[in-house]
């Protein structure tokens, strides 16, 4: 009697160990076409939302392409997986795609520190990797097939500076960043232009994960002095701010950055409390290009809510993979594609080139929130500022 | 001298909230001798019924009610599965399982409730209070209100009613108190429903203070709460309550005044090594309870 209690109940909770780390563990689909795309995205965990929309992109785009007749007459495929926000769990899923699915090339749809855990595996075995929206200059910097598609933390930091201190006029600023490699970047790029600009930084204050009270934060940089305000944060604790800045009832300029730029973890729920803020990011909602408005209305219909930042990201390191591979699909191939891209047109802007480093070099946009939506409030076109 | 008011009135809050969220950890602690992890499963677990409730009745009074009753089953379900058959082998093999049930039960969270931040936007019908020059919200006057209830309640249900009895003598020597006559089974049922309701409630507070409700909402309450039962000495409910309004008003001042020098989490376990360097056995430690 006793002993069958006891194993039943250390059964129990054996299962419930087994159960949670098998469901909290990577899902994949089998690798079907004769050119397989790797790609892996945060689907569980904190960053959900972004690999949600970073997932749905790239089934999209891997649709749009099959649909135009496929790269060079072969089908393409992807290879999906869930890193969950987790380091370790991308170098595991490196390793697969690199040795065990033997994938032709690979899309990053994750955040700067899985990415950068996961470049080095890709580049010792030599297979392209396009970071889609991760913005540590350190994973370019890993070999000639890694590239970047979205620009640098440190490029996009220094746009913030121009908006905030030669468009908005601040000449005092606080600065509150979120601890790790996007927000460290972002901060040493805006600092250096703030400071070029001739504004000083008042303070600089670093966040974990899961702050929710930014108050005494603000309050201490408005004792300060400061005239504006640099938020480099992620949507869960964005929102946090935006609701303590307004409960300060502060009227200063406010500049954020794509670390917001999520339609259903930002936009939706914030909506107009937001209103003024503006933010740097590679997706400019307004334009007018057949493209951009065929990619909004095709994903908006498969996915009942508009692309953000990460979706259409994602969606160009499609594009810009197919266009490399249409030479040719072995690795130095597709690397020497990528490499050699000019002025690629896609729903992110102009891709003006990629850098020898694998950064690519193109404006930077900016975006206001006006009445509760997303609208095109400028550009950063200096070539000073946008080459990494 | 207005960072320093707000400062207080906000440490205030954050400590009920924790005081809250800490008792069923310390009444179980008291009990049974084990550290319940699985208690912030109470707390993720409130916080999403309490959500659901609220999107459809549009009443915060059932939001809670709802959330309190579904932590009360899932405490009931907790201890009838998992700890009872486990009770006699020490305490790494509760600890260790305690672990593994919330690991799931976060897991299931994301795969029931989908692994997105969802938004808890609730108006109460409460006013917005200025306290010694600061702001007081709606739903942090909730949580005064609610602290303001629950703590003389622990201390009348354990000093008063025979439960509270039951409780003590349990917590002293579980054989003697069962040899006593004591129904052992039915003190720990009534710990356990009332810890988790209580963490359910503080899950609903939570969700409703950030609007904002996520299937790891419990990982940071789940340890910092051990900390804070140790701080106020383990086994003893009340010290667990001047602990948590300790540590929510230290962590509150250090932010104001230095910012973000320190992960905020940490500054719990830096109080704690620090007063236990002075008072190794917490604030007030298990056996004053019993005078």
């Amino acid at each position: 009697m006793r002993s069958t209690l006891r194993g039943r109940a250390v059964g129990f909770a054996a299962a419930a160990l087994l159960i949670g780390t098998v469901a909290g563990a990577c899902s994949s689909s089998a690798p079907a076409g004769p050119i397989t795309i790797g790609f892996f995205a945060p689907e569980s965990g904190f960053a959900a939302a972004d690999g949600a929309s970073a997932y749905d992109a790239a089934q999209l785009a891997v649709k749009d392409i099959n649909t135009a007749g496929g790269v060079n007459g072969s089908q393409i495929s992807l290879v999906n997986y869930d890193d969950a926000s987790d380091a370790k769990q991308a170098v595991t899923i490196a390793t697969k795609l690199a040795t065990q699915d033997k994938v032709t090339a690979v899309v990053s749809g994750s955040y700067s520190d899985q990415t950068l855990a996961a470049a080095p595996i890709f580049q010792r075995n030599s297979i392209p990797m396009l970071a889609a929206y991760a913005v540590n200059p350190g994973i370019p910097a890993t070999g000639n097939f890694i590239f970047q598609q979205d620009f640098t933390g440190e490029v996009e930091g220094a746009a913030a500076a121009v908006a905030l201190v030669k468009d908005l006029g601040a000449t005092k600023v606080a600065i509150v960043a979120i601890q790790n490699d996007f927000g460290s970047s972002l901060t040493t790029g805006f600092t250096k232009e703030a400071q070029a600009l001739g504004a000083t930084i008042v303070a600089t204050d670093n966040n974990q994960f899961g702050e929710k009270d930014f108050t005494p934060i603000l309050q201490r940089d408005v004792s300060k002095g400061a005239n504006g305000f640099f938020m480099a944060q992620y949507y869960s604790e964005a929102q946090q701010y935006i609701t303590n800045w307004n409960a300060l009832g502060l009227h200063l300029p406010l500049v954020g950055t794509e670390g917001v730029d999520s339609t259903t973890q930002f936009f939706e729920p914030v909506g107009a409390a937001a209103n003024g803020m503006v933010f740097t990011t590679p997706f400019n909602r307004d334009s007018t290009d057949s493209a951009v408005l065929s990619f909004v209305k095709s994903f908006t219909a498969a996915y009942s809510h508009a692309p953000d930042m990460v979706a259409a990201t994602t969606y160009d390191s499609f594009m810009v993979l197919k266009q490399a591979m249409a030479k040719g699909t072995s690795p130095a191939q597709i690397q020497s594609g990528i490499a050699g891209t000019t002025n690629f047109v896609g729903v992110t802007g102009t891709i003006q080139s990629y850098n020898s480093t694998g950064e690519v070099v193109k404006a930077v946009d900016l975006e206001i929130i006006k009445d509760g939506a997303v609208h095109h409030y400028g550009d950063v076109t200096d070539p000073s500022i946008i080459t990494p | 001298m207005e960072v320093f008011a707000s400062s207080a009135v906000q440490g205030i809050v954050q400590g009920s909230l924790y005081a809250l969220i800490a008792l069923g950890p310390s009444l179980t602690y008291g009990l049974l001798r084990i550290l319940d992890v699985a208690n912030a499963a109470g707390l993720t677990l409130g916080a999403y019924v309490g959500l659901e409730a609220y999107s459809a009745t549009g009443q915060w009074w059932l939001a809670l009610i709802a959330g309190a009753m579904a932590g009360a089953v899932l405490g009931w379900l907790i201890q009838r599965l998992l700890y009872r058959p486990i009770l006699g082998r020490g305490p790494i093999v509760p600890l260790i399982a305690g672990i593994g049930v919330f690991i799931a039960a976060e897991e299931a969270f994301r795969l029931v409730f989908g692994p997105y931040n969802r938004t808890f936007a609730a108006t109460l019908p409460l006013p917005a209070l200025q306290v010694a020059g600061t702001q007081v919200t709606g739903v942090e006057t909730l949580i005064l209100l609610i602290g303001v209830t629950v703590f003389p309640a622990t201390w009348w249900l354990l000093r008063r009613t025979s439960l509270g009895l039951a409780w003590r003598a349990t917590s002293q020597d579980r054989e003697t108190a069962q040899a006593m006559g004591i129904n052992i089974g039915r003190v720990i049922a009534s710990i356990f429903v009332i810890g988790y309701a209580l963490a359910a409630v503080g899950g609903v507070l939570v969700g409703v203070t950030y609007n904002t409700v996520y299937p790891t909402m419990g990982d940071i309450p789940a340890y910092k709460m051990l900390a804070i039962i140790v701080l106020g000495g383990l086994g003893n409910p009340l010290g667990t309550i001047l602990a948590a309004m300790l540590i929510g008003l230290v962590e509150t001042f250090v932010v104001a005044y230095f910012g973000f020098v320190l992960p905020r989490d940490a500054i719990a376990f830096i109080a704690l090594i620090l007063i236990l360097l002075v008072r190794p056995r917490g604030l007030l430690p298990g056996d004053e309870v019993v005078q």
